[in-house]
């Protein structure tokens, strides 16, 4: 072929996919000019669902904004998110969850939203003080929160009833006795097949437990305690559990699907998890509150929270606020895909308690705790997971395990401090 | 412009989506990941960025967690490559001794292969699964203990092997298969003729005459098996215990769960020195053997 013609063609080629590229705006008829905004989530279960309800709502009321979503699941979601922000191509508006909030800050992708509170607006008095610290860094509030989501016990109320209970436990001894209650070996092969409790995601399981021992992340000056006391109550309580043979062993793998197929009478798990069991038919469940197991009530909790790009143009910005608002004030339809609001005057509401899930797992919000703010939490993190699973396995005892978790958690930290240091 | 010059003309514009393309996307990310694994940087903070000449290395080879997924990738290697040699060496002669139904048999080994890894590794999390899986049925069925496939930590490599022998053997196969059907008939004849038995001329014939595709085998599953990811990744997310957690998974986990992606990269370069010296030790090897 002609080497002129074969580059007219090449070029040709790329002025056609550059007018393909540009949504053939300029060939097109001319319409109304909205405001567009992407909003990013993880919401890829029910609740996501129950957000695109929500989204399409405020469209039709707001025909000047069009909020686009895009979920993903959060794994995946995070790094996307992280890596869009950094090259400025990330969303107007995103949900991250508060534990993950520092590094946000950090990376200064998150915009102030202080000027959404207020009397009007988003009144500082309907947010728990303990929540609104989540996102507060020094005199600026960097998101807001949607709901907060504790952990708490699931069980069957078919199973408990047969064995003589018609609620949940809420102490140590109800809990083992019915854990102990409700292992059955069925078909006799000397070998359980229904237990009555198992562990779901052991390492939430554990940090939940750990309030309860008066066991903490982080010491006073932010340098981890791992191996305080009270954690390691808590996960011997956990081991005891394993040792006692009232927990499936580790490599049953039972747990949250145990407890679908009602292998499982009881179960810890998070608020959010009632999107799954909603969509059984056959499941007679309960939820609440954790049962105190340890010196005192307590569990982990976290919350969605709603944030906005740095560095918005005040069109887009408005629209944002706009969002957030409608979405804040419209939390009670959150709250019915399975979480608890972060307001106040909506967990207040009749309607919000009579929803007995979320509303039992809200009694907790007094005494949750949320994981430790800082930039090196997931490595944080897997630490807390090897130390659990060391113990549930039997390959340490737990305050062996714990005191390598610590001392490999705070290099973490020293390492995130040293990092932080700004070389002139 | 005379001939010869539209001809050189005509090459490079052939060319050039290629070398636009390599560049973009080899070229570029290579020297990238160089710069990168001399530099502190961390997503998330802008001002930490500076050079740091090779602290990023010597912090890598200081991390247990790199020798740790370092000795996981090598027993992922060790499981995977002579099995995966003996598997696809059985079944290409298998498939050369058939005189019928080869085609059919060829199809049904490479067919795994066009599976996407994701989908291979949703399948065998069913199979695999200690409740409702597919193998532990069996086991039932025959009366014997459910295993811990995934859960447990001497199990989980073994199976995480597995799954990838089921995936990636027929691809070898087939190469190994092309490579005897090349092997002229008249070398067997004459063997044969002179009172030669079948494992005689496996290895004295089939396996002389095959050492250049074995050669391409080893290397190209060794560069494989130290970049394994997909599969445990799918499988056990490297556990239990981070038993099964490679050094593409730490790499990966380290730059975008972790946002250091200098010192990912200086892991990536570490890797690919191990690969690079691994392959050349095989080539070498199997040259001097073949000479």
């Amino acid at each position: 072929m002609n080497p002129r013609l074969s580059l007219g063609l090449l070029i040709g080629l790329c002025v056609g996919l550059g007018v393909v590229r540009g949504d053939f705006q300029c060939l097109g008829p001319s319409k109304a000019r909205k405001v567009e905004i992407s909003f990013w989530n993880g919401f890829t279960g029910p609740d996501g669902r129950t957000m695109l309800g929500m989204i399409r709502r405020f469209n039709q009321a707001n025909p000047g904004v069009l909020i686009s979503m895009q979920r993903m699941d959060w794994a995946t979601y995070y790094n996307k998110l992280m890596v869009a922000a950094v090259d400025g191509r990330g969303p107007e508006i995103f949900v991250i969850h508060a534990s993950t909030l520092p590094r946000m800050q950090k990376a200064g992708f998150v915009a102030d939203v202080s000027n959404l509170f207020g009397p009007s607006t988003l009144p500082r008095e309907d947010f728990d003080p303990y929540v609104l610290d989540q996102v507060t860094y020094g005199d600026r509030i960097v998101g807001v929160p949607l709901d907060i989501h504790p952990q708490g016990l699931y069980a069957n109320k078919d199973a408990l009833k047969k064995a003589g209970f018609d609620r949940l436990p809420v102490n140590r001894e109800e809990f083992v006795r019915l854990a102990s209650l409700l292992r059955k070996d069925v078909d006799g092969d000397k070998r359980p097949d229904e237990w009555g409790f198992a562990l779901t995601l052991w390492r939430n399981n554990f940090q939940s437990l750990m309030p309860q021992f008066g066991g903490r992340f982080l010491d006073e000056n932010g340098n981890a305690d791992l191996d305080h006391p009270g954690n390691i109550r808590a996960l011997e309580f956990l081991g005891s559990l394993g040792k006692d043979k009232l927990v499936p062993p580790p490599e049953n793998g039972l747990g949250w699907v145990g407890y679908r197929q009602k292998k499982v009478a009881m179960v810890f798990d998070g608020v959010y998890m009632l999107g799954d069991l909603k969509r059984l038919n056959d499941l007679n469940y309960l939820g609440g509150p954790l049962p105190q197991l340890g010196d005192r009530p307590g569990t982990l909790a976290d919350s969605h929270v709603l944030c906005v790009r740095e560095g918005l143009p005040n069109e887009k910005r408005e629209a944002v606020e706009k969002f957030i608002q409608f979405l804040s004030e419209n939390s009670i339809e959150w709250a019915d895909a399975g979480q608890v609001p972060a307001r106040r005057s909506v967990r207040a509401t009749p309607e919000f308690q009579a929803m007995p899930v979320q509303y039992g797992f809200s009694k907790q919000i007094p005494y949750m705790i949320y994981p430790p703010r800082i930039n090196v939490l997931f490595e944080f993190t897997l630490e807390i997971d090897l130390a659990v699973e060391k113990v549930m396995r039997g390959r340490s005892t737990a305050a062996e395990a714990l005191k390598i978790a610590d001392q490999n958690a705070q290099k973490f930290i020293d390492r995130d401090r040293a990092e932080r240091v700004v070389k002139p | 412009m005379t001939y010869l010059q539209e001809r050189k003309l005509t090459g490079w514009l052939y060319l050039a989506p290629f070398v636009v393309a390599f560049t973009t996307f080899v070229i570029v990310p290579i020297g990238v990941s160089l710069w990168l694994s001399v530099m502190r940087f961390d997503l998330t903070s802008r001002e930490s960025v500076s050079f740091v000449g090779l602290q990023n290395f010597q912090d890598a080879l200081k991390d247990d967690y790199f020798w740790q997924a370092m000795k996981a990738t090598l027993w992922f290697a060790v499981l995977m490559i002579p099995s995966m040699l003996i598997l696809a060496l059985s079944l290409a002669l298998g498939m050369h001794a058939m005189n019928r139904g080869r085609n059919v048999v060829r199809a049904m080994l490479f067919l795994p292969g066009m599976f996407n890894v994701a989908v291979a590794g949703i399948l065998w999390q069913w199979f695999y699964n200690g409740e409702f899986g597919l193998f532990n049925f069996w086991l039932k069925g025959a009366g014997l203990a459910p295993q811990p496939w995934l859960s447990d930590r001497g199990f989980a490599m073994p199976s995480i092997v597995l799954m990838s022998l089921w995936w990636s053997v027929g691809g070898t196969s087939v190469v190994i298969l092309a490579a005897l059907q090349q092997i002229p008939k008249q070398i067997f004849e004459a063997a044969t003729l002179d009172g030669a038995a079948y494992f005689p001329l496996l290895s004295k014939i089939t396996l002389p005459l095959l050492r250049p595709v074995l050669m391409f085998v080893v290397v190209t599953n060794t560069i494989g098996a130290f970049q394994v990811f997909g599969q445990p990744f799918l499988l056990t997310r490297g556990g239990p215990e981070l038993s099964t957690r490679g050094v593409v998974q730490y790499i990966y986990e380290t730059a975008f769960n972790n946002y250091r992606m200098g010192y990912g990269a200086a892991m990536s370069w570490l890797l690919f020195l191990v690969i690079a010296l691994f392959a050349l030790v095989q080539y070498r090897f199997l040259r001097r053997g073949h000479q």
